[in-house]
């Protein structure tokens, strides 16, 4: 874990040019994250939290500073090149699961496969990866909308898990579920971590905070404690 | 290979059935509309070229129009010489020549006057030419066989006596009898002669009546080969006028050409007026595919975050319109062959040449534009999914 750190950010500004007047996200962050961390993101609402996730998403670029994420410069990059970090890179997991409504669970975890191989998947990987995060095997032909909230974020772990990206990055992921569902889902993020995987996790719940090995403070766009 | 994106697709229009459903019938419509159209021109087109090339083997010879020449006596009488009309056998060699005299007179049967044309031929070439759907041949001499537009209008019957010639209290008229009606020959002068408004009756009761023995006012000669039709008219030029222009030699087939043309740019008008369903079609798949676009934008979002590119979106809402455009286009070609088929039937009265491929190929050709018309109105849609922001996307809710 020494040398490069996973993920850096040098001095990041993003501003939202909005008609009110210029609205600052993210104020000069600087930032590293190492591989294999577990990192909480915790902050109001308001303080940048989404803006952060984006960025380290790479659904974003900042407006002034740098990301480097693998030691690749987001900036510096094609549209397609980084529709292929998302794709390989990062694994996305969000409140309110963001299944693709029209596929199936196992489809779903298929998914990024196909985008990655351009072929259907042969090698049993995606069934694999959704038993591995405790999914039903019988319920794998469901729609997402006949799933329960807890089966839907195994099946969105399990997608973002099949392509081995080196980080998940965690939106309120037990945001949608109850109590019990939502340390069953923090158990699997925690394995998934001991097994090498970089967590980063946004959440505003302080018992779920507690899961991180850091937590990192977001207030105005700054960032107050790391 | 299956390709994921086209799975989403089909259960994108499967979700939407109904919606997707009325989107195609737009679009079967369209297809029926130029199919349909196009088939009638084509058939309108062949059934009436088909009717004009019966007559196309016929080489008409004409006295040549007189021309005053100042200080010369009429010299050129515009009738046709018994010494020309054997050049012209020579001529034209194997062909049939068939010599004929005519004039415009008056008329009348009963109390009615009416004007026509009264045409002197001999009556074994009658027999050759003509047919004769209602009575007999030319038996006895004062004997007519008269067309069927006359016959029709003057309501002339087997045994009608007409009179020929002016009104006048003085002199007795001449009278023939009818004893034959010929069959309607349309636009189809298979003999050269406009036989519909004729009076025909045989060269010795002609002569006798309007003189003009060893003279006559047409020649007609009926080719054997029709390829021959130049090298023919060409003989016959070089041999009656080689002196002079005393003859005019005419034939039919410019007329096929104008008339055809004509009838080609009838056709473009009603496959225009055709498209036009197909341009009301295409509005409504692209708001089909709008609405599609713009009701699966957290969609979207979601597939462009983890990881979609944007030609592989542009790709899914491709193959959505162009299913749309299948359904429509084979329920359309379907359509248009029941359609089509019966507006031919219907109008032309004549389906003969429905299933020739100038005709038939308006099927698959309106199957055809129907699809690419889908896959046309598809096309901005389509680069408005894949050009979404992902952030903005996956916030819709």
């Amino acid at each position: 874990m020494n040398g490069t750190p996973l993920i850096r950010l040098s001095d990041v500004s993003k501003v939202y040019h909005l008609e009110s007047g210029d609205f600052t996200a993210l104020n000069h962050i600087t930032l590293d994250i190492n591989e294999g961390e577990f990192v909480a993101l915790m902050g109001p609402s308001g303080s940048g939290k989404s803006t952060m996730m984006n960025q380290l998403g790479i659904l974003d670029v900042p407006t002034t500073g740098e990301i480097s994420i693998a030691g690749k410069n987001i900036a510096g990059m094609t549209n397609l090149e980084r529709t292929h970090m998302r794709r390989d890179v990062i694994g996305y997991i969000f409140q309110k699961f963001y299944l693709i409504p029209l596929l199936s669970a196992y489809e779903n975890v298929e998914y990024p496969l196909i985008l990655k191989y351009k072929k259907r998947d042969t090698t049993g990987r995606a069934a694999a990866v959704l038993k591995s995060v405790g999914f039903d095997e019988e319920m794998s032909s469901h729609r997402p909308n006949q799933l329960s909230g807890g089966q839907q974020q195994r099946v969105a772990i399990a997608r973002a898990l099949v392509n081995d990206p080196k980080i998940l990055l965690c939106d309120e992921p037990t945001g949608n579920l109850d109590r019990k569902t939502g340390f069953q889902i923090m158990d699997i993020l925690v394995n998934l971590n001991t097994e090498g995987k970089t967590v980063i996790l946004v959440t505003h719940d302080p018992k779920i905070a507690e899961y991180a090995h850091r937590t990192i403070q977001l207030e105005d766009g700054r960032v107050v404690e790391s | 290979m299956k390709d994921i994106f086209f799975d989403l697709s089909v259960r994108s229009v499967r979700l939407n059935f109904l919606r997707s459903l009325l989107a195609s019938i737009g679009i079967v419509i369209g297809v029926v509309a130029i199919s349909s159209m196009g088939m009638l021109g084509t058939n309108m087109q062949l059934l009436v070229k088909d009717q004009l090339t019966t007559g196309i083997n016929i080489i008409t010879v004409t006295p040549d129009v007189v021309r005053a020449e100042p200080g010369s006596s009429a010299s050129s009488s515009n009738v046709i010489t018994e010494i020309q009309l054997r050049d012209i056998r020579d001529a034209a060699g194997i062909n049939e020549v068939i010599p004929i005299d005519r004039t415009n007179t008056q008329f009348s049967i009963g109390s009615n006057d009416g004007r026509g044309t009264i045409y002197g031929l001999d009556p074994t070439d009658i027999k050759n030419i003509m047919n004769v759907s209602e009575g007999s041949p030319l038996r006895g001499e004062s004997d007519a066989i008269v067309g069927a537009t006359i016959a029709d209008r003057f309501n002339l019957k087997i045994g009608t006596r007409i009179k020929i010639g002016e009104p006048n209290i003085s002199v007795t008229r001449p009278v023939i009898r009818v004893v034959g009606i010929l069959s309607s020959a349309g636009l189809s002068s298979s003999n050269g002669i406009n036989t519909d408004n004729a009076i025909i009756v045989s060269d010795t009761w002609y002569t006798s009546e309007f003189g003009g023995g060893n003279e006559y006012d047409q020649v007609n000669v009926y080719l054997k080969d029709v390829s021959t039709l130049a090298a023919v008219e060409d003989a016959i030029d070089k041999k009656v006028n080689r002196n002079k222009e005393v003859v005019r030699i005419s034939d039919s087939s410019s007329r096929i050409t104008s008339v055809s043309s004509t009838l080609s740019s009838l056709t473009t008008f009603i496959l225009a007026i055709g498209s036009i369903s197909l341009l009301v079609a295409a509005t409504s798949i692209f708001n089909v595919m709008m609405m599609s676009v713009s009701e699966r934008v957290q969609e979207i979002g979601i597939l462009l975050s983890i990881g979609t590119e944007k030609g592989e979106i542009r790709r899914m809402f491709l193959y959505e319109a162009l299913i749309l455009g299948i359904i429509g286009g084979v329920i359309g070609g379907i359509m248009s062959l029941i359609i089509g088929y019966s507006v031919v039937s219907a109008m032309i009265g004549n389906t003969a040449y429905f299933f020739r491929p100038e005709s038939i190929i308006y099927i698959p050709a309106g199957m055809l534009i129907g699809m690419i018309v889908c896959i046309v109105s598809g096309l901005y849609p389509a680069w408005r999914a894949s050009n979404m922001d992902p952030i903005d996307a996956l916030r819709n809710e």
